[in-house]
């Protein structure tokens, strides 16, 4: 399948079934709403093979480019079907699943996320371990034919829907730092997991804090190799910088559209709404190369970390703009669409924070791209 | 050019932009044909040539080559062309009735041309006329950067003495001037960060390399993401022709080249601001580049105007 094709298809397909595929809820809606519009779309259009595209057979795909999976996100985002953040959970452990899992878990399950019947997680962060992956404490111990976990995660977004999770642990000694670090497809329904999702300033609660209380997990739910997490860590992240990535980006496109016809009269100032867009189309520019070289069979590494942190700036400089122009929406407006703009304005206030902070990015840069040296 | 003559030509011009700047430089871009490469493959010619020369700080007449070749494709030996005034994208001359006022800015290399192409604009439209260089007064100008060579050319001429007054396709020799433009600021950008990079490395306080303090990294860091966004622009504006996208990268290649010089000089500190040290000559480029075929700021509030007047977002980069 050709993108000029499967363009023709889909945007065919969304017209089509336009009534159908539209969520039931104004506004940005309650999370479960939103977790609802989401698998009704996942499972629509698996039907329809759209979610199957740009993924390889052997997990259930149809084969093709990663360009068809960015370009039906972006199909999706621009029609305001899908919101982009839950939408591209498959973006990232997806991949992780193909490249790490053994073969007939990866056809077992792929399918099943594609198809929108599950929702999976990703248990990275701890409470002592944000920015310093490397350090973390959630200890898996060897158990018969399998693995005992206790510790506790948190930020895991959609925890609380999920029904599995790719899992962090340590396997090593507390020494052992990355090299230490073993990866999970654990069962959330496992004995011994609590979730306890946590309020967040935007009201929408899509993270929790997971404890883990001696879960088992068996041998052959190791993703890639036994204390070799941190490939699989290493392999994932870039991942979230680049289809995933892509799909924001055509959301910041909407909004910034629908701020132009909604701000009153005189409120946006051209010098800022010029910067703005050119910001978002810089961007857009950039994850666009990084979507061809991965078409072209690179990998990504560390510089999608340039294209995360030209995301977070220029997410911002979209809703600070909006910030300004609708800001009777956002600081005393009541209705549903004034609640979106307020959610969507505090949300982006996390843009420089999640997925890798902005320093962290910088760290990144200066070691990896500048060749600096250590830090220390 | 396929990928591996690409990579060659490449190498080729930028080693003679490192070793040749002015005259010396327009003599070895002939010997390596690289108008013809600029007629087989503009994009190609264009940003290898500029972005060298703004990485080497050389000059040359290569502007002139690439406007007359959007202007006056049929002209065999390029000469020279009227750049807009200083901050505009407005044609370098107004036709007023009989009268044609020229008020623009040429290359040093409407010194060596008997004739330079201006073009003109009025209520219907732009045109363009081959108009006696000894027509024109030109005034070389030294401001902040007196190596660039640029000119001041004005004058007031009888429109039917002149030649030419064919239709003009000014927003197109606009777009591909500010590609040019927006290349060189990126080289120019490279050469800043890589002065900092290296200096940060070997400059030794607290016993320790200044690159290894986070202050500096990230001053250094974001340095690469402002250049890489320009470049990511600029490519996608050759990709997809639209002046619209050109006046975008223009701008954001003389924003992100300004903030590339502030993190840059703060990191050379005292150095940087000798002229011992060459970092002072990029910084003058690209402050004066950045006011050529319109001002980063007079593009930025330009189009969001014209997004607040039309109620409409431009056209996006398909995937």
């Amino acid at each position: 399948m050709e993108l000029a094709e499967f363009k023709v298809s889909v945007d065919h397909w969304l017209d089509e079934h336009a009534e159908e595929l539209e969520p039931e809820f104004e506004g940005i809606g309650t999370l479960d709403e939103q977790m609802a519009q989401l698998r009704k779309i996942m499972r629509l259009g698996y039907d329809a093979g759209f979610t199957r595209w740009g993924w390889p057979a052997r997990v259930g795909g149809l084969g093709g480019s990663n360009l068809l999976r960015a370009y039906l996100g972006e199909a999706l985002t621009a029609r305001d079907l899908v919101e982009p953040g839950n939408y591209s959970m498959p973006e990232v452990l997806a991949p992780t699943m193909i490249d790490f899992a053994p073969p007939e878990l990866a056809a077992t399950m792929v399918p099943r996320l594609l198809s929108g019947e599950e929702i999976w997680c990703q248990g990275f962060s701890e409470p002592g371990t944000g920015s310093n992956l490397g350090s973390l404490a959630c200890r898996a111990t060897k158990d018969g034919d399998g693995w005992r976990v206790n510790g506790q995660k948190v930020w895991t977004s959609l925890a609380q829907y999920a029904q599995r999770c790719v899992l962090l642990t340590r396997t090593g000694t507390p020494e052992s730092a990355h090299r230490g670090i073993t990866a999970f497809f654990i069962n959330m329904d496992s004995p011994g997991i609590t979730v306890r999702p946590i309020e967040t300033m935007h009201g929408v609660p899509e993270f929790s804090e997971v404890f883990y209380d001696d879960v088992f997990v068996p041998d052959e739910r190791i993703l890639g190799q036994l204390d070799g997490g941190w490939a699989v860590a290493m392999d994932l992240l870039p991942y979230e910088r680049s289809t995933a990535l892509w799909h924001r980006v055509t959301y910041l496109q909407r909004r910034l559209e629908q701020l132009v016809s909604l701000a009153p009269a005189g409120a946006l100032d051209p010098a800022s709404l010029g910067e703005a867009i050119e910001q978002v189309w810089a961007l857009r520019a950039r994850s666009r190369a990084t979507q061809r070289r991965l078409e072209a069979g690179g990998t990504l590494g560390a510089e999608t970390s340039i294209d995360k942190v030209l995301l977070g700036t220029a997410e911002q400089a979209v809703f600070d703009l909006a910030a300004e122009s609708l800001g009777a929406w956002i600081a005393v407006g009541d209705d549903p669409e004034s609640g979106r703009w307020r959610a969507e304005f505090l949300y982006s206030r996390a843009a420089t924070i999640y997925g890798g902070s902005a320093e962290i990015q910088r760290n990144i840069i200066a070691r990896r791209l500048l060749d600096l040296g250590a830090d220390r | 050019m396929d990928v591996a003559e690409r990579a060659l030509f490449a190498d080729t011009v930028r080693e003679i932009t490192v070793q040749n700047t002015e005259d010396e430089l327009d003599a070895a871009l002939d010997g390596l044909g690289w108008s013809e490469a600029l007629a087989e493959d503009r994009p190609t010619a264009v940003s290898v040539l500029f972005e060298a020369a703004g990485e080497a700080n050389a000059t040359s007449s290569a502007l002139d080559v690439v406007l007359c070749s959007v202007l006056v494709p049929s002209q065999r030996d390029a000469v020279a062309v009227a750049m807009p005034p200083v901050r505009t994208c407005d044609a370098p001359a107004r036709i007023d009735g009989p009268q044609v006022t020229v008020h623009g800015l040429a290359t040093r290399a409407i010194g060596r041309h008997d004739s330079v192409v201006v073009v003109a604009s009025d209520r219907s439209g732009h045109a363009s006329f081959v108009v006696p260089t000894a027509a024109l007064k030109l005034e070389h100008i030294r401001g902040l950067d007196p190596d660039l060579g640029l000119v001041e050319v004005t004058g007031s001429l009888e429109q039917r003495s002149l030649a030419g007054g064919t239709v003009a396709d000014w927003r197109d020799a606009v777009a591909v001037g500010q590609l040019a433009i927006g290349h060189e600021l990126v080289g120019a950008a490279r050469a800043m960060l890589e002065l900092a990079r290296v200096h940060a490395l070997e400059r030794m306080q607290f016993g320790r390399p200044i690159a290894s303090f986070q202050a500096i990294r990230h001053r250094l860091a974001e340095s690469l993401v402002a250049i890489e966004a320009a470049a990511a622009l600029l490519a996608a504006a050759w990709d997809e022709p639209d002046p619209v996208f050109a006046a975008m990268a223009k701008a954001v290649a003389g924003r992100s080249a300004r903030t590339v010089a502030r993190h840059c000089q703060q990191v050379l500190a005292g150095i940087g601001f000798t002229t011992e040290h060459p970092f002072h000559r990029y910084f003058r480029r690209v402050v004066v580049l950045d006011q050529l075929f319109g001002a980063s700021n007079e593009l930025t509030h330009g189009l969001g105007g014209d997004v607040l007047r039309s109620g409409s977002l431009p056209a996006t980069f398909p995937l």
